[in-house]
């Protein structure tokens, strides 16, 4: 049977994790609620982006632009793999990285571009898998201008002719609980609005449709990626919570039976005192 | 006509500037400046770094834009851009400093300098300071 020294003392460091996990799910849940704010504030942007957009493209002969043409899939890709930078988000990093894989195993010469760096450390050992780009620390002070930059390089490459086909994979926030992982294509942009969300208007475009379309594709990009990084930050901070919430839990639970195996070892030990000094004091009578 | 006045958004990615209506508005739109009033044309157009004036009856409200796209759907119009500045926000000092720092890099034409950026930099200065 355990020392009791020793099972105070595991006790004791149960107890710290406790307060540890504790304290991360406090720090996770705040965090969460930042990144869900942003969420909601980025939404009428983007969603008014995607109208204009889609409106021309319904105006357009779809075919005559390469950043709408459907058609052209057969082309060389890049998948941006959206992780965390840290771990101790239960399944979140794993979750991510196998779709990756699975994504490199259908399009088998995909280049990378990795944002987070937990992707990024799993994905640089596989061999002859060509890493574009990463992006690591990000998440710790997350502001538009970092995620404007990330948006600036995706522009380039896929205009600089380097891609034909952006595609994304990262967690969707759906609530705490819930995050979904989501393959999603940035380039070409794809049907973004319900048909009615269309606009049906003549309208007048200055300086021309596609000086326009240039631009709105561009502020696109910049809010895709600002979202999907603030979608995988909401999804990692809800992770988070979650496993840490289990994790103070389950050291409640261990708790709870350690003490009493404590008090159990402690009642033994006093039994086994008063016996010997019974039959100690009978022997001498 | 049926109503003389228009709705204006002013969307950025982190938060709405403006939301409400407006008799007019004048906008720094790539060819040009021009004004929008109840009724205008279907009508899209990039912004160039300018000045928009918002007027509301007597009053008018300045705006330093610096990027953006603009629509008009019937009297409906949103402008979405990643920065703006109220005309009494600005800190006249420090556009004046970014100012000089950005002509005193295109003056010396050091190699490594990125004139784009440095030209980007003294528009929105100047445009700050006009305001």
């Amino acid at each position: 049977m355990a020392n009791i020294r020793d099972i105070k003392n595991r006790i004791e460091s149960v107890k710290n994790t406790r307060q540890i996990t504790n304290a991360m799910k406090m720090v996770a849940a705040a965090k969460l609620q930042k990144s869900q704010a942003n969420i909601i504030k980025a939404r009428p942007y983007a969603d008014h982006i995607a109208q204009m957009l889609m409106t021309i493209k319904h105006k357009k002969n779809q075919a005559d632009s390469r950043i709408f043409d459907d058609a052209a899939k057969a082309g060389k890709r890049a998948l941006i793999v959206v992780t965390a930078d840290r771990g101790l988000c239960g399944s979140f990093n794993s979750l991510i990285i196998k779709q990756a894989v699975e994504y490199l195993k259908q399009h088998p010469k995909s280049e990378v571009i990795c944002i987070g760096k937990k992707g990024y450390d799993v994905l640089k050992k596989r061999p002859g898998l060509v890493i574009k780009e990463k992006y690591l620390g990000l998440f710790n002070e997350m502001n538009f201008a970092a995620s404007a930059e990330i948006a600036q390089f995706i522009k380039n490459i896929f205009f600089q002719w380097e891609y034909d086909v952006i595609d994304v994979v990262y967690n969707h926030f759906k609530s705490i609980m819930q995050q979904i992982i989501t393959v999603k294509a940035l380039f070409p942009i794809p049907d973004l609005v319900e048909s009615e969300g269309i606009s049906v208007l003549d309208f007048i475009y200055e300086p021309s449709m596609d000086e326009v379309v240039a631009e709105l594709s561009n502020k696109y990009i910049n809010v895709e990626i600002w979202r999907i990084m603030l979608e995988s930050s909401a999804s990692e901070q809800g992770a988070r919570m979650t496993a840490m919430d289990s994790a103070t839990d389950n050291a409640s639970e261990l708790i709870e039976s350690l003490t009493l195996n404590y008090n159990m070892v402690r009642q033994a030990a006093i039994t086994k005192e008063i016996i010997e000094i019974a039959s100690g004091a009978e022997a001498l009578s | 006509m049926a109503d003389p006045i228009i709705e204006l958004r002013v969307i950025l990615p982190h938060k709405s500037v403006f939301d409400g209506t407006c008799d007019h508005v004048i906008i720094p739109g790539i060819d040009g400046d021009f004004g929008v009033s109840a009724g205008h044309t279907p009508f899209m157009t990039v912004i160039r770094p300018g000045i928009m004036e918002i007027f509301t009856g007597e009053d008018v409200t300045k705006y330093a834009l610096h990027d953006g796209f603009v629509s008009v759907e019937n009297s409906k119009v949103t402008i979405v851009c990643e920065t703006i500045e109220k005309a009494d926000e600005i800190d006249r000092e420090r556009a004046e400093a970014a100012k000089k720092r950005a002509e005193k890099r295109i003056r010396e034409k050091l190699e490594d300098t990125d004139f784009r950026r440095a030209e980007i930099a003294l528009k929105k200065a100047l445009i700050r300071l006009e305001i």
